[in-house]
């Protein structure tokens, strides 16, 4: 009891330094990094949200997709109707929510690889679609002008109130994920990824929690796509292309999607050091690919597991462990 | 008030040949000299990188030869010019997040992009800031963004220059076909360019074939064209010209060829043959070009410049390598005109000039007609054809003797692919 009563005493501590520290950040911070600062934030709601989707153990490479279908949506309502940020976020997670309802009847007949190229497919059709429709989606130059909201007489058109905005909204789905993860569902979608036939055979209808897991990880990927073109003001099909997915992939894999901070880590150390390498110029891919695959190589559990192995040298816990295959 | 074209050459020329007979190192600092500081937030790296690492590369060697000369005297202060670059690898986020810092941290006077929606998702905080920033696609230009200029390539205007020179010269071309990568901002506005200059001069378009960026073999794309048998293949400045050329060269076309650019045309050469790309005509010239060092031509010591290039980058030289550095000496010029390296009293000056210095002569500002604003400049612009094996000038067209008879048939092609019109 002692023992629980410290360890939440000493969770709360790290919490509180935590908070403060992510309130304080951005007045050390100059423009160039407090712009940096929210795209970081929305990103960690855009691997969050895809780590619930390979919960299942598929890994999709629509993702990046329906950001953007979630970026295009608040663009449209806009441009078109002037709808305000408080209203189009939500639509457009709804939107992308939608989409993904739809295309699970066609991608989720697959499973594994097949499931990863079909969602691929699926992603570039609506790419294209974004491409070809010039009228509608502006082509390849994307739709502009899109503009944060003005509240209270605070313009979040300024880093610093759209940070805090923005780390409102991603701190809010964050719990929400991290609920969904821990909770009945949440376990079964574990069970799902590592003993699919065993669940299958007490009752569990995998395609339904593997459609759930697709259908609310697109909704919060639909809110970041959101979240993000109403600061940056614009959206192109560019932004939601493979190189993005890519980077989302990377983000996760390096970071480690064991545990729910795993993916966190990963998108926040990269994009502290693909900026650190910036300097090196037409050098910087090669660098950054180099260290990928050395991380790869040396930790295959993501940086997640490097605190385990700090206390198995110590002698004060056991080396982190190859998760179990699954049975599929 | 206006910038005259001779202080221009002859104080550009006397800075590059002061270099040149010094032998002085690359940076002097003189007593008192202040900096200014230039910005180029471009591709440096990914798909479009050679649309914009060519270009720094230039602007380096502008700034390295005016600063080893002493700098440059704007008001009553001398400056040294230094290049701030940023590589958003043509990303939205990246660029906005790079057009802020050299704007907010860097102090840069003046951001020199590429265009396309990069410089659409600047737009909007580059005009709160007040900054003058220049494109190399004049379509980015909007009646909302006063303090974008395009003062040098004015894409894909200057492309009916080639196409007028081709019918002129070859009148036995009756049909043509256009092949190119459909986007809005390349593709489709050279395709509408192209239309309206194949129109005018009476040369029939027999096919229209638009693409995306994921296609990998060009044989059927060729084949399907060709089938249609065009006088000439029309590569509407088509991100995959080296490709297409070498289906030309297997499939046996023995048309006219023409495009807007043919980067790294000794590639193409050595890919298909120098008979085969013999007469290819293209808008952008190498600057060892002899009919740059004939009056009228705003670049100080082109010949020069190209050996500069060519010596330190040698397989880098695109159609950009010579566009930045234009752009940046005719920022100077209007600074020292302006008295001041202010943005916006630079921006005033520069567009107050009824008679800009293009870098080929001839200039005038335009597109208010188009786009909503007069913020581009138009002049002649050289017709380049391959003779054995290297790239010459012909001509120099006139884009905006073409454009003050034509323009109503440019804006109707424009309109017919959805694109951006007032």
């Amino acid at each position: 009891m002692n023992n629980t009563s410290t360890l939440t005493v000493q969770n709360v501590v790290i919490g509180v330094i935590l908070l403060a520290a992510l309130l304080a950040v951005p007045h050390f911070l100059k423009l160039y990094h407090q712009d940096l600062l929210i795209y970081l934030t929305i990103n960690v709601l855009a691997v969050c949200s895809y780590r619930l989707v390979t919960l299942t153990g598929e890994w999709s490479l629509i993702h990046a997709v329906m950001m953007g279908v979630g970026a295009y949506t608040a663009s449209l309502l806009f441009i078109h109707f002037g709808l305000d940020m408080w209203f189009t976020l939500p639509l457009a997670g709804g939107v992308a929510a939608l989409v993904a309802a739809l295309l699970c009847f066609p991608l989720l007949r697959m499973t594994q690889f097949y499931f990863l190229i079909g969602s691929f497919a699926a992603g570039e059709a609506i790419r294209l679609t974004w491409i070809e429709f010039v009228g509608v989606f502006g082509g390849t130059g994307g739709l502009t002008g899109v503009e944060p909201p003005i509240f209270w007489g605070i313009d979040f058109i300024d880093p610093i109130p759209y940070y805090y905005l923005s780390l409102a909204i991603v701190s809010f789905s964050l719990f929400i994920l991290y609920r969904i993860e821990n909770s009945r569902v949440g376990l079964t979608l574990h069970a799902i990824h590592w003993k699919a036939a065993l669940a299958e055979s007490v009752g569990v209808d995998a395609w339904r929690y593997r459609a759930l897991a697709f259908i609310v990880g697109s909704f919060f990927v639909g809110v970041a796509g959101a979240l993000k073109v109403h600061y940056l003001g614009s959206v192109s099909p560019n932004q939601a292309s493979i190189g993005f997915m890519v980077f989302i992939l990377i983000w996760v894999i390096v970071g480690g999607y064991n545990k729910f901070y795993g993916p966190i880590i990963g998108v926040v150390v990269l994009t502290v050091f693909d900026e650190s390498i910036r300097s090196f110029e037409v050098m910087r891919p090669a660098i950054y690919g180099i260290v990928l695959i050395l991380s790869i190589l040396f930790l295959p559990l993501g940086l997640e597991s490097i605190p385990g192995k700090i206390k198995s040298w110590f002698g004060v816990g056991p080396a982190p462990q190859d998760p179990p295959l699954t049975d599929q | 008030m206006g910038i005259s074209r001779r202080d221009f050459v002859r104080t550009t020329t006397a800075a590059g040949a002061l270099v040149v007979s010094s032998g002085l190192p690359s940076r002097v600092f003189a007593a008192g000299q202040k900096t200014v500081k230039v910005g180029m937030n471009i591709p440096m790296t990914g798909d479009y990188a050679p649309w914009g690492l060519p270009g720094l590369y230039g602007c380096q060697i502008i700034a390295d030869d005016i600063n080893a000369a002493g700098g440059v005297n704007i008001g009553d202060d001398n400056y040294a010019i230094e290049i701030v670059s940023y590589d958003h690898a043509y990303d939205l986020e990246k660029a906005v997040q790079g057009y802020k810092k050299m704007v907010s941290e860097d102090d840069v006077k003046m951001v020199m992009m590429l265009g396309g929606s990069t410089v659409g998702a600047i737009a909007k905080w580059a005009e709160r800031k007040k900054m003058l920033t220049t494109t190399l696609l004049c379509s980015d230009i909007t009646p909302d963004t006063p303090n974008l200029i395009a003062t040098c390539e004015s894409h894909p205007l200057y492309n009916v220059t080639g196409v007028e020179w081709l019918a002129k010269h070859h009148p036995e071309v009756k049909t043509a076909a256009i092949v190119t990568n459909n986007d809005a901002e390349y593709g489709l506005q050279s395709t509408a360019t192209y239309q309206a200059a194949f129109e005018v001069a009476g040369i029939e378009v027999v096919d229209v074939n638009l693409h995306g960026f994921d296609v990998t073999d060009f044989a059927p794309i060729v084949s399907s064209v060709l089938a249609k048998k065009p006088d000439v293949f029309c590569m509407a400045t088509s991100f995959y010209v080296t490709p297409l050329m070498e289906q030309l060269y297997h499939q046996g076309f023995k048309g006219k060829i023409i495009s807007c650019t043919l980067d790294y045309y000794d590639e193409i050469i050595a890919k298909t043959s120098k008979e085969f790309v013999e007469g290819t005509i293209f808008q952008f010239p190498d600057f060892d070009d002899p009919k740059l060092n004939e009056s009228g031509i705003n670049f100080p010591n082109p010949g020069d410049f190209d050996a500069k290039f060519r010596k330190s980058h040698p397989n880098d030289w695109s159609a950009v390598a010579w566009e930045y550095p234009a752009i940046l000496l005719n920022w100077i010029e209007g600074a020292k005109q302006a008295g001041t390296v202010e943005p916006q009293a630079v921006s005033a000056t520069l567009r107050s000039n009824k008679n800009p210095a293009f870098i080929f002569g001839g200039g005038k500002w335009w597109g208010k007609d188009l786009w909503g604003q007069d913020n581009v400049v138009v002049g002649r612009w050289p017709v380049v054809v391959v003779k054995d094996g290297k790239a010459r000038i012909q001509e120099y067209g006139s884009v905006s003797g073409w454009l003050d008879k034509h323009a109503g048939v440019l804006t109707k092609y424009m309109k017919s692919h959805g694109l951006r019109t007032v």
